[in-house]
């Protein structure tokens, strides 16, 4: 099976209103449904924001 | 599993095979850009359908008149009453639809909005006073002041912040917006806002980039502070927090650094431009290159636009034009090479995170604010309306019945997200800031100021002054 990447990971966190509630002065002057945003979200594992397209040594599926 | 599987492409990045899974969280009507658009160009295309038919939206597209005395106030509401009922109600269908279709729930996202109405047509018919200007009671900045005093006084459940989406109303307002601005008057003063806007957001990206590493602070959290100053504030700092792979609490400290200067910027920019007598274009294109987030922008811009308006500066709508082509089209838009560039940058030279980004040129158009098409497009659609009727027939009728009412729901569109703002806005949630980071973006801050007041007053003033008149 390979690796997935960062939007097949459990580790992954991009929903909207996730990444609202985990930053909620986000939408203040923003918004996580905003186009430039794509489809990036959390990475909880690293507590780093990542592309939905990365991937790393510690992915696990879903 | 197989039917999952079939769904997947294999791709492999870095030397290790990947599966990709597509997130739903980027699909179309998942983003607020595509119904800015959809919903904007929908009351474009009425608007226009009406006109050409010898109708109008102007009964629905209803604002308070302006008033002397309290009782033309009152009247006004008398005899109007019907129509700001059926207007909130359309409002209200539409919103409730994007928003739904966003993923939040309608018994959040209605009683939010009519409180949202509500205030505005207090505020907004407060600023249609003959003495408001005299007052500083720019709708605005009462909007900002008075959305603040709610959120920070925890009058309102952060529930209702669902239907409080600033950054939904402002892209729906610069699609309206679109339709006020024929297409020639953007290329004509298109190239001269990038030249200007390339020059000052590179500039301001370096000065905080490079302040920051001086002052010891790592290179991602660098590069998100630089393009947080530099490029579209919160968004482009979410944006390429992700594409350099920025920890978490660095990418919410510079969100807090620039909101906090953005809400400064506001009432700051538009008190200096009066008090200079810039023409209200020059002020827009000045607080088009030195705010940092849109919808702060268009709040700075709108506000000096009504002060530039009773100065005899200018129009209200030279300002908030001006404004749109400096920050969307001259800084905004380029968010996804910026990107490319510093993702690129981050893999080759910093600290390996353990973490692989792939990155094609696609990436420009995945990133690219889409509200700015519908931006285009309204500014395309209404050129040719225009064209098709001919010069002399389109102007006093098409400005009272098809521009007109389009303005006023821009107004509308405006007015929501500036009350949002204030709402949404807690000072309580704006920690974790840090010394370092602070002074290395407020350097920053100050250069762009600078620069910008040097090349919209100074350089380019003379070309911007005659913007749109």
């Amino acid at each position: 099976m390979a690796a997935p990447t960062c939007a097949g990971c459990r580790h992954f966190e991009a929903a909207p209103q996730a990444i609202e509630r985990l930053m909620p002065h986000l939408a203040a002057l923003s918004s996580a449904h905003g186009a430039s945003r794509t489809g990036d979200g959390l990475c909880l594992h690293h507590k780093r924001h990542v592309p939905a397209t990365a991937h790393c040594a510690a992915a696990e599926a879903t | 599993m197989m039917a999952v599987e079939t769904q997947m492409s294999d791709l492999t990045a870095g030397g290790i095979q990947t599966v990709r899974t597509p997130p739903l969280t980027s699909a179309f009507w998942k983003k607020e850009d595509w119904w800015a658009v959809i919903l904007g160009l929908g009351l474009v295309a009425v608007a226009i359908a009406l006109f050409t038919n010898g109708a109008s939206l102007n009964w629905l597209a209803v604002i308070p008149a302006k008033w002397t005395t309290p009782d033309q106030l009152i009247a006004h509401f008398a005899a109007a009453w019907p129509r700001y009922l059926a207007q909130a109600a359309v409002w209200l269908v539409l919103v409730s639809f994007a928003l739904t279709a966003l993923g939040y729930r309608l018994r959040d996202t209605v009683p939010a909005f009519i409180f949202l109405y509500i205030v505005s047509v207090i505020i907004f018919a407060l600023g249609q006073w003959a003495d408001a200007i005299k007052y500083n009671l720019e709708p605005p900045l009462v909007a900002l002041v008075v959305g603040l005093l709610i959120a920070n006084l925890n009058l309102l459940p952060r529930r209702l912040d669902a239907g409080f989406r600033v950054e939904f109303y402002i892209k729906l307002g610069v699609v309206l917006l679109g339709a006020t601005l024929p297409f020639t008057l953007i290329v004509w003063a298109g190239p001269v806002a990038l030249l200007q806007a390339s020059i000052v957001s590179i500039v301001t990206f370096l000065v905080i980039f490079a302040t920051a590493r001086a002052l010891g602070i790592e290179p991602r959290f660098a590069a998100t502070l630089g393009v947080g100053g530099a490029v579209c504030g919160v968004s482009a700092a979410i944006a390429i927090a992700a594409a350099v792979g920025a920890r978490k609490q660095d990418a919410a400290a510079t969100i807090s650094i620039v909101i906090l200067w953005a809400i400064v910027m506001i009432f700051a920019l538009p008190f200096v431009s009066s008090h200079l007598a810039l023409p209200a274009a020059v002020g827009g294109a000045w607080i088009g290159t030195s705010e940092f987030a849109d919808a702060a922008g268009f709040a700075a811009a709108q506000a000096y636009g009504d002060i530039a308006a009773t100065l005899h500066l200018g129009t209200g709508d030279q300002s908030v034009a001006a404004f749109t082509l400096m920050k969307v089209v001259g800084r905004d838009i380029w968010i996804g090479i910026w990107a490319i560039v510093l993702s690129i940058i981050a893999a080759a030279r910093w600290e390996d995170t353990g973490i692989r980004n792939r990155w094609d040129a696609g990436e420009i158009w995945r990133r690219f604010p889409k509200f700015v098409i519908g931006f285009l497009l309204a500014s395309i659609l209404i050129t040719l309306v225009a064209q098709e009727i001919g010069k002399a027939d389109f102007g006093k009728a098409a400005t009272t019945d098809l521009v007109t009412p389009i303005k006023n729901l821009r107004t509308w569109a405006f007015a929501f997200g500036f009350l949002a703002i204030g709402l949404t806005t807690r000072l309580r949630d704006l920690t974790g800031m840090g010394l370092r980071p602070v002074i290395a973006f407020s350097t920053g801050v100050v250069v762009n100021v600078a620069l910008g007041f040097i090349l919209s007053v100074i350089v380019f003033g003379a070309y911007w002054s005659h913007f749109g008149s």
